[in-house]
């Protein structure tokens, strides 16, 4: 739709000044080393340590342990694949149902539902608060000889075992994590429905569409960019799930995960490159979802 | 590495300290020939970490680090610390900027740090103490491959079965001593049919279970049979090792069933609330009881856990050896040696002792003759051993002890069924290490 004329304008406003040049790799150079030298390389070297035997404190005492520390942990960690079960089914939770409240929340809220600034609050907080202190605050109400327990009435003796009960436990940690990955969610879609043009819901609803074809037909394939981060972040938040049974257990024996296992045999007493192989494993697992994810949507776009 | 050579020669710790009533030994006082060392002191900081210990443990450094500041000028900087996040997470605090001195325990622990360079050389100060100190608590102080020191001993008790006298005498038994296996079956039956726990255990931290574990293996199996199996000459899945277990599995049933909930705390406050019969820990909670009331005090009781084997009687014990150790990354290193000198010296010691601490000390100036009835029965619970134990995650190899063993006896406690499972994968786990 441009003349000759215009096109030869344009090329020539895009070759830049040398301001614009400077400008330009400052801004994009700079975070750029400091992500290669803060991510990448320790990202590398740890796959690489994932093949030696150290114990984290001199260098001289690095050696060449080839597939050992992987065999290691297929063969001889149980923990490990309970840390895949549990990492799947907080993925599973996650998917099924904290995220599609998010989504549902934010979208009444967006309509302006009853009560909204209730449930904004509700949900907001625990973004506020990191997870470490909404474990802290769990973990004294919950434990043996706290407030929760007391209020049924329970002493240290014959408290309910709640953290220790493989039982509960799960529902009571995915409860609490949902709690905050739903206001997390809201907020993300919230932001996105805000762009979303009013008047072509008014067409639809015009048109007869019920509320649910309006989400499903108007609103889900609008919000395309927005649904790629939830989506991205709701598979990073599962797998790398650590702060909250962190706070709660410091070990991983009682509710693995991934993460909590990478800690264990990667810091303190037992510092030993088996924390480098769980790392490089948690990493293949992300990585190569997301990535699939990411070529589908985009092939789509491209499109 | 074998960590055992320090085990095997605790008998003369014990011997030294239960003799008691030594006379004070000549003062070993700071060195007198460290004139310039005196000056660099004056004036400057020397920061200092206290490994938890609540408000008694702030009140006895601030009593110890006070002493010493009157003596040298040096001002001290200390701080409490919440003990095991201090110790799982010690390799990294030593790399980064750690305080200069703190307590910290010998064995496997001070060695291995030692060894790779984290935690200072500590020989001239046990020079300057040597004569106040038994020989074999030196030993024990000393690494076994670098023959050099890392940790300046201070402390030790004994890990022994604690209950309450009254409770012990309400169900009818003996309050004084609790003799062989079925006694102790019987004692928790009787607590238990009274509504309160009888073998309390808080298995959260992981370490906590090792204490019932190690004694329940050195009596059925004896000292030598256990050491052999920390250090990987016993195996796992030996019957030997399933034995111990089956015992283990006994105590299950008298358990508070919030075990996997509680941690070492949790146990203490069961029996300062009176919620359980007994349990297996170590004695340095005794302060805490102290701190409630003289009553809770003079009710608490520690026996050495009853015999099984008679072949082995009650002659093995844990009683973990701590001392002061110097960050070799410290701000002030010769500020940090000296501080740790003072801990460990008589002037620093008494300073301790009358800010309320209640711990036996190793050295000879330590005077037991006023030792309290508790003070003494640890002692006499000590004397009883002739084989001392320094725990299992002192006596075995890190990577080991907390990742394997650890979760190993915490699953084996949820699960008593699967624990030929559970050993066969400990066992695998052991040979899967790469050797040191």
């Amino acid at each position: 739709m441009t003349t000759a004329a215009t096109v030869h304008k344009k090329r020539s406003r895009r070759s830049l000044s040398k301001t614009d040049r400077f400008t330009l790799a400052t801004f994009i150079g700079i975070p750029t080393l400091l992500q290669v030298i803060l991510l990448w390389v320790p990202a590398v070297v740890t796959i690489i340590l994932s093949f030696t035997y150290w114990n984290g404190v001199r260098l001289k005492d690095i050696h060449w342990a080839g597939i050992q520390n992987y065999k290691n942990i297929f063969f001889n960690n149980p923990l490990f694949y309970q840390a895949l079960k549990n990492n799947g089914i907080w993925l599973l939770f996650f998917i099924l149902i904290a995220t599609p409240l998010g989504i549902l929340l934010a979208y009444q809220i967006d309509r302006g539902i009853k009560g909204h600034a209730f449930y904004e609050s509700i949900y907001y907080l625990p973004v506020v608060l990191s997870l470490a202190v909404i474990g802290i605050i769990w973990n004294f109400m919950l434990q043996p000889g706290g407030f929760v327990q007391g209020l049924m009435g329970r002493d240290i003796g014959n408290a309910i075992s709640i953290w220790g009960n493989p039982k509960i436990n799960t529902w009571v940690i995915l409860g609490i994590a949902s709690w905050r990955h739903i206001g997390y969610i809201m907020l993300l879609y919230l932001s996105g429905l805000k762009s979303v043009d009013p008047a072509l819901k008014e067409a639809a609803a015009i048109d007869g569409a019920t509320d649910w074809q309006i989400f499903r037909k108007i609103i889900l394939p609008t919000m395309q960019p927005v649904n790629i981060i939830i989506v991205v972040i709701t598979l990073i938040e599962s797998l790398r799930a650590f702060d909250l049974v962190y706070i709660i257990y410091g070990s991983p024996t009682i509710f693995p995960l991934l993460n909590l296992l990478v800690f264990q045999n990667f810091a303190g007493q037992g510092i030993s490159m088996k924390g480098a192989a769980y790392a490089v494993i948690l990493l293949v697992l992300c990585i190569v979802p997301i990535i699939t994810y990411l070529r589908i949507s985009f092939k789509e776009d491209l499109k | 590495m074998s960590e055992e050579k320090n085990v095997l020669s605790r008998r003369s710790v014990i011997k030294g300290a239960a003799v008691g009533g030594a006379a004070l030994a000549a003062g070993s006082t700071l060195s007198a020939g460290s004139a310039d060392a005196a000056t660099k002191l004056k004036g400057s900081t020397v920061k200092w970490t206290t490994r938890g210990g609540g408000a008694t443990g702030d009140a006895i450094a601030k009593a110890v680090n006070d002493a010493f500041t009157k003596k040298t000028g040096a001002k001290v900087v200390a701080q409490q610390v919440n003990s095991d996040d201090f110790q799982n997470n010690f390799a990294q605090i030593m790399q980064g900027s750690p305080d200069d001195a703190f307590g910290w325990m010998a064995g496997y622990r001070s060695n291995h740090f030692g060894e790779m360079g984290l935690l200072a050389d500590l020989t001239r100060e046990i020079g300057h103490l040597k004569a106040g100190l038994p020989a074999a608590a030196i030993k024990g102080a000393t690494s076994p491959v670098s023959k050099k020191p890392y940790i300046l001993p201070t402390t030790y008790y004994p890990w022994g079965l604690h209950y309450r006298k009254s409770m012990v005498k309400d169900i009818g038994m003996n309050p004084e001593n609790i003799g062989n296996w079925d006694d102790f079956i019987k004692m928790a039956t009787l607590t238990q049919k009274k509504g309160l726990v009888g073998y309390s255990l808080g298995a959260k931290g992981g370490w906590e279970a090792m204490g019932t574990f190690d004694i329940l293996n050195a009596r059925v199996n004896g000292y030598k049979y256990h050491i052999d199996l920390l250090n990987g000459r016993a195996k796992w899945t030996d019957a030997r090792t399933k034995e111990t277990f089956k015992y283990f599995a006994q105590l299950i049933p008298f358990m508070n069933t919030n075990f996997m909930d509680i941690s070492w705390d949790g146990m203490r406050d069961l029996l300062l609330q009176k919620k359980t019969g007994a349990m297996m820990m170590g004695s340095w909670f005794a302060n805490d009881f102290k701190a409630k009331s003289q009553a809770d005090y003079d009710d608490l009781w520690v026996v050495p856990f009853p015999e099984i084997n008679p072949k082995f009687g009650v002659d093995t014990i844990d009683a973990p050896l701590d001392g002061i150790s110097v960050a070799a990354n410290g701000k002030n290193v010769s500020g940090g040696k000296a501080l740790a000198e003072f801990w460990a010296s008589p002037e620093g010691i008494a300073a301790a002792v009358k800010a309320g601490d209640t711990n036996i000390y190793v050295s000879k100036s330590f005077d037991t003759s006023a030792y309290d009835a508790f003070n003494k029965q640890k002692l006499a619970v000590l004397a009883a051993a002739s084989n001392i134990m320094f725990f299992l995650d002192r006596d075995a190899r890190g990577d080991f002890a907390g990742p394997v063993v650890g979760p190993a006896i915490q699953s084996f406690l949820q699960k008593p069924a699967d624990i030929n499972k559970i050993l066969e994968n400990v066992q695998a786990q052991w040979d899967a290490l790469p050797k040191q």
